[in-house]
């Protein structure tokens, strides 16, 4: 029982993994927290339900798609309404995501309406048996998927050049202009990416619970306490994280009841911020968050 | 230093000590002024409901959008005048509820001992809360806060005495042996929140205002100057949880009912946020203009939610690019202007965004 | 009398000694400077000295009182005040507001202020004539409804030092004290310092890079270089000391 709960857990956090990523990649590039992360990935999901349903595209046409459209989501806010305000405090940053949401909220509820649908591929239920555990088939497909993403972007930001002038922007962005490293352009390369990452979340997620555009609320809250977890500076931090909280709401449902699932994130992040305020994986010095 | 500066310091420091007192005179009358406005306003909502045309549930919903300025108020201590973000006051909120709820159904208390006793157990975990939290800041305390709102929603669904999921339902209110509805409800409301009203403007003019500007502009400097980071950080989270419960309290009560789902929505508390963060968060009016904002949405939208959320987060992004200081500042704008003019004609020397060009350019070190 | 000594403090930092058992004695009533090559822990040590740094090894005693477990906060308290080397000012607030701040341990019972009691009114109203009094002393009287950050740089150093002076202390650390500021406001800040030691018997202790700033204000100088002791003496003693000079050899002796 305790394997079948750690493996399941390890697929539900490794679902919340790329949310987490991707506001860990947003937040170290413009010292924004992006609420809008979730809701890119909900406009990719509904996106992505009306081209197989409506249009009956084919499954890898469908995910190009929504890639691109949900990428240039991302550089619409970024150049729409993220620049304009790009100096402001991290508190202002973060609200004009939160209005975002909102907008992008209360789009899809206008568009497409605010009952649940379902998504048309099913969720491949074939179980698998590793070590006596059970995960069906589509659980592994994401994982997969999941950690095929998470090494890309490891190796992006650890060799290519436009990672690294990411990661020079973050440290320190008037070195990095005066360096030459196009600020602006990383800017809007980080949000593209953000984008992309929730792309992939969204039609990750949209067969295995729904669609609505409520439906990345919870996954967004807990990426983002994974990222918190992780620091909110480090990426295998909030893989971590995301791994740890998917882990730690099965046991706790499995063990104390399910209304117990979705406070464990926020127990967990508490008695962590008390020990350790910059997270497991944040930076000693303190930042000017 | 400019020509002028030393004149005054070797010429009369009695000339600089009369145009002190002149734009202290100034200041007063301005004051003065305020406060013939806040009283009218006062006054206006004092006597409205008795005009003929509003009607009962009107007054019951004014009171509501009144404790909800108060909740704001509470939020706007902590994050506005300390710069401690939180995104957990509807704990707060809860906590005086359901403590004003089960003092009334297990001790037949009333409404004034609901709201003062709600208020201080709030007190009690703001108190907490601000040691807990002692070391963080920025982001890493908001989620902090935010998980505290939602352990609170946690305990309160689960633990038998709160009868969370099906809620605490409460026998008509009495203040003083009378019992009251919806008018009554308005003017307890009032009256508190004029006297909260008061009080904030008091703290912020105090030296404990200033410790937690302070603190919320530069914490070593505050150290540096004496200010123990402890003590006021536990004391804004003290005064905050208690505003705050003491509204949750009058909003139970009012409602007659307590159940769990309201409070610990995260929603909830981020509208509060939102409500201090449009408004203005460092200043007196933001909770009401940003409260009234938040509450009349829903309100007359409740057709057409989803315009109702594009609606929000456009007049949200409006805001944070064109007044980020809040819609209030805005519209004291002008007034301060005034003001400004006004102080500046009596001696005072306001620098480079103030009218008279006179004065900027008597001021030296323009290589800074 | 020793007003504030610290002995053989060590700190370090991941590996680098910044501060290697350095030991010095500010007397009561004196200027004492403290002056070093780049890099020779002067930034550390202040910080130690004002407790904002817990040193690894060593105490430091104010008035012969052990203060290793002090808080900043509470180093007021005792009657020491200290300025930022780049200036710490509350940037968006008056300069009255930056200098009553200063004046916080002076407030009394906290809930009798957030109230307004009557008491505390008169508190309040005692010291901002206070206030205004230390304004004027530093010429700052005009200024005061001004935000600080509309302030020259000149002005601003000196609204940094109203607000040390507000905490009506017995002793002022100076952090770079005439850092970044030209002949004319460098020559303000020794008045100031002069003044404020003369007049009001503060003992002064300042970290300081400019050297005719230091030998022209200072009754005493320390030296340290490469975290660690040099030579310490009068102006006169430290200029010739041949020790100092070639410490000093490839950096600018102003």
């Amino acid at each position: 029982m305790l394997g079948q709960l750690i493996l399941s857990g390890l697929a539900t956090g490794s679902l919340y993994a790329l949310t987490a990523v991707a506001v860990v990649v947003v937040f170290r590039n413009t010292r924004t927290i992006s609420l809008a992360q979730g809701d890119f990935a909900m406009i990719g999901a509904f996106l992505g339900m009306i081209l197989l349903k409506d249009y009956q595209l084919n499954y890898f046409v469908m995910v190009g798609v929504v890639v691109v459209a949900c990428i240039g989501l991302g550089v619409l806010v970024e150049r729409v309404v993220m620049r304009p305000i790009a100096d402001s405090d991290w508190l202002t940053l973060l609200f004009a995501t939160l209005g975002v949401y909102y907008i992008l909220h209360g789009v899809a509820g206008w568009l497409w309406g605010r009952d649940t649908k379902a998504f048309p591929v099913t969720f491949d239920p074939t179980p698998v048996h590793i070590f006596g555990a059970v995960i069906s088939e589509g659980h592994l497909i994401n994982m997969a998927w999941a950690a095929g993403i998470g090494l890309v972007l490891f190796i992006f930001f650890k060799y290519s050049k436009q990672g690294i002038a990411m990661r020079a922007v973050t440290d320190d962005p008037e070195t990095a202009t005066m360096m030459g490293i196009p600020v602006r352009f990383i800017v809007t390369l980080t949000w593209g990416m953000s984008g992309l990452l929730a792309a992939f979340a969204g039609i990750m997620i949209a067969p295995i619970i729904y669609v609505a555009p409520e439906m990345m609320d919870e996954v967004l809250i807990k990426g983002y306490v994974a990222a918190v977890f992780g620091g909110l500076y480090s990426i295998p931090g909030a893989i971590v994280g995301a791994l740890m909280i998917g882990v730690a709401e099965n046991l706790a449902g499995g063990y104390l009841g399910s209304h117990f699932k979705t406070a464990t994130a926020f127990v967990m992040i508490v008695v962590l911020l008390a020990f350790r305020p910059q997270g497991l994986f944040g930076i000693q010095k303190r930042r000017e968050v | 230093m400019s020509s002028q500066e030393k004149g005054q310091n070797t010429g009369q420091p009695t000339g600089a000590r009369a145009s002190r007192a002149r734009i202290e005179g100034v200041k007063r009358r301005f004051e003065l002024q305020n406060w013939i406005a806040a009283a009218v306003v006062f006054a206006v909502a004092f006597f409205l409901p008795m005009a003929p045309f509003v009607e009962g549930w009107m007054v019951g919903q004014a009171a509501l959008v009144i404790v909800y300025i108060m909740a704001a108020q509470g939020v706007a201590i902590l994050t506005g005048y300390t710069g401690l973000v939180t995104v957990g006051h509807g704990g707060f909120l809860a906590i005086g509820a359901y403590t004003a709820a089960l003092l009334m159904k297990y001790f037949g208390t009333g409404l004034v001992v609901g709201m003062i006793a709600g208020g201080l157990v709030a007190s009690v975990f703001g108190c907490l809360l601000g040691l807990l939290f002692l070391r963080l800041a920025g982001a890493f305390m908001a989620i902090g806060t935010l998980g505290f709102a939602f352990f609170i929603g946690t305990i309160v669904n689960n633990v038998p005495i709160f009868e969370g999921r099906e809620g605490i339902s409460l026998p008509r209110n009495h203040v003083l042996g009378l019992e009251i509805g919806d008018f009554g409800f308005y003017y307890v409301a009032l009256i508190a929140l004029a006297v909260i009203t008061i009080f904030i403007w008091s703290l912020v003019r105090s030296g404990v205002g200033r410790a937690f500007k302070a603190l919320r502009d530069s914490e070593r400097a505050a150290e540096s100057s004496g200010v123990n980071r402890l003590a006021f950080r536990t004391l804004a989270f003290s005064v905050s949880a208690f505003i705050t419960g003491v509204a949750g309290a009058l909003n139970g009560l009012i409602v007659n009912y307590v159940s769990a789902e309201v409070y610990a929505d995260i929603w909830y508390s981020v509208d509060l946020l939102l409500a201090v963060v449009v408004g203005g968060s460092a200043m007196l009016m933001g909770p009401f203009v940003g409260g009234a904002f938040v509450v009349m949405i829903p309100f007359f939208f409740e057709e057409l939610a989803d315009f109702a959320f594009i609606l929000k987060g456009v007049v949200l992004i409006m805001v944070l690019m064109f007044a980020p200081a809040g819609v209030v500042s805005l519209v004291a704008r002008p007034v301060r202007a005034l003001r400004r003019r006004k102080l500046v004609a009596a001696g005072d020397r306001l620098g480079q965004d103030d009218v008279s060009a006179q004065s900027s350019a008597a001021s030296t070190g323009g290589d800074r | 009398m020793s007003h504030l000594r610290c002995e053989e403090v060590t700190v370090s930092f991941g590996g680098v000694v910044a501060c290697d058992k350095i030991s010095l004695d500010v007397e009561e009533g004196r200027i004492v400077g403290l002056i070093g090559p780049n890099g020779a822990g002067k930034t550390t040590l202040f910080n130690v000295l004002s407790r904002f740094q817990q040193q690894d090894s060593g105490h430091i005693h104010y008035r012969d009182q052990n203060v290793d477990a002090k808080k900043p906060h509470q180093m007021v308290n005792l009657g020491m005040a200290r300025t930022f080397q780049n200036i710490n000012l509350f940037a968006e607030q008056t300069t009255l507001e930056n200098i009553l701040i200063g004046a916080h341990h002076l407030l009394g019972n906290p809930f009798a202020d957030m109230f307004s009691l009557p008491g505390a009114r008169r508190n309040e109203r005692k010291l901002t004539e206070r206030a205004m009094e230390i304004a004027e002393t530093l010429h700052l009287l005009d200024e005061l409804d001004n935000p600080v950050k509309n302030l020259p740089y000149g002005n601003q150093k000196r609204v940094e030092f109203a607000r040390a002076l507000a905490a009506e202390p017995e002793m002022i650390l100076l952090d770079e004290p005439v850092a970044g500021c030209n002949e004319e406001e460098t020559g303000e800040i020794k008045n100031i310092v002069r003044q404020v030691n003369e007049e009001f018997g503060i003992t002064i202790f300042l970290v300081e890079h400019d050297m005719s700033m230091v030998m022209d204000v200072c009754d005493y100088i320390y030296v340290i270089n490469f975290g660690a002791n040099l030579a310490d003496g009068t102006p006169a003693e430290i200029q010739r000391d041949s020790d100092v000079i070639s410490a000093y050899l490839g950096e600018e002796v102003a």
